[in-house]
């Protein structure tokens, strides 16, 4: 930009004045942490919404196939409690929760990954497992191949 | 002859670089774990109103601790495979494949699985049957 100065009504000089122009750059190393930290916060968010923290040992089978993904998991840990998809639930709420994450989904579509711990009694996972059959849900047993 | 002088550059990666790298190999590693499927065994369990009235016709298997009983007589779980295709053996219809397993309150899990594995080998269609409800009438209540 110019100024012009004008000394005594009459232009005889001109003079340049730089303006001073900071640079501000977001930096680019924080974007990095920005994205990690970010990252860190939906993969504990979606922990919440699984059962991969809960304990529970599978029982052994000899003929295991592998399932595709399903809806909902219901699943008994090593102290008798129930969860479906993650949350605790009563025994009495099985069947209402299962059916609500159904809802209408077809036939085939209506799978039920029903992980037990291996040393959990009849007289939990029965109860369980009628629920399951009530709704109309595709049981389908989480197991581990047996070693022998 | 002349030696040609050769240029040695110091070329440092650029370290705004380093986070995008981490941060992909964050993704990859979770993408992997993801998608690992579980396995298992689907089964099948008729809906109590499909049940055939005839109960008494249907095979029986009753579940212990460690037990296991087919039609009253108690088997050692070896001998239970053979017992009970023979038992089986015949029925095509099936309502007469329908083996009903009642287990007692304290049997395990691995228990009941390696049984209805073993029946559902033989051909049999698995229902369970739970312990019917008994209504107690409190005397002076």
């Amino acid at each position: 930009m110019y100024l012009v100065a004008d000394v005594g009504g009459e232009t005889n000089r001109q003079m340049k004045v730089k303006r001073r122009s900071s640079q501000a750059d977001v930096p680019s190393m924080a974007m990095g942490d920005i994205a990690f930290n970010l990252l860190i916060f939906f993969v504990i968010l979606a922990r919440a919404q699984d059962d991969s923290h809960l304990q529970w040992q599978p029982a052994a089978a000899e003929e295991i196939n592998a399932q595709g993904t399903a809806k909902v998991s219901v699943l008994i840990d090593n102290d008798n409690k129930y969860y479906v998809n993650g949350q605790q639930v009563g025994a009495s709420q099985i069947a209402g929760e299962v059916d609500a994450l159904l809802g209408d989904a077809p036939a085939g579509e209506r799978i039920v990954l029903f992980k037990v711990h291996r040393e959990a009694q009849a007289l939990y996972f029965e109860p369980a497992i009628e629920a399951i059959s009530e709704v109309g849900g595709d049981l389908v047993h989480v197991l581990e191949k047996s070693q022998d | 002859m002349r030696e040609r002088r050769r240029n040695k550059l110091m070329v440092e990666p650029p370290s705004s670089a380093t986070g995008d790298i981490a941060f992909n190999l964050i993704v990859f590693f979770l993408v992997c774990a993801s998608v690992q499927p579980d396995s298992g065994r689907q089964q099948t369990l008729p809906r109590s109103e499909q049940e055939s009235e005839e109960q008494s016709e249907n095979i029986e298997v009753q579940l212990g601790r460690n037990t296991v009983m087919l039609n009253g007589n108690v088997l050692r779980q070896e001998d239970f495979d053979a017992a009970l295709k023979r038992a089986l053996t015949g029925k095509t219809r099936d309502e007469d494949r329908v083996v009903v397993v009642k287990s007692k309150a304290d049997t395990p899990y691995y228990h009941w699985v390696t049984v209805t594995e073993m029946i559902e080998s033989a051909g049999g269609i698995i229902t369970i049957q739970t312990e019917e409800e008994q209504q107690v009438v409190v005397p002076g209540g």
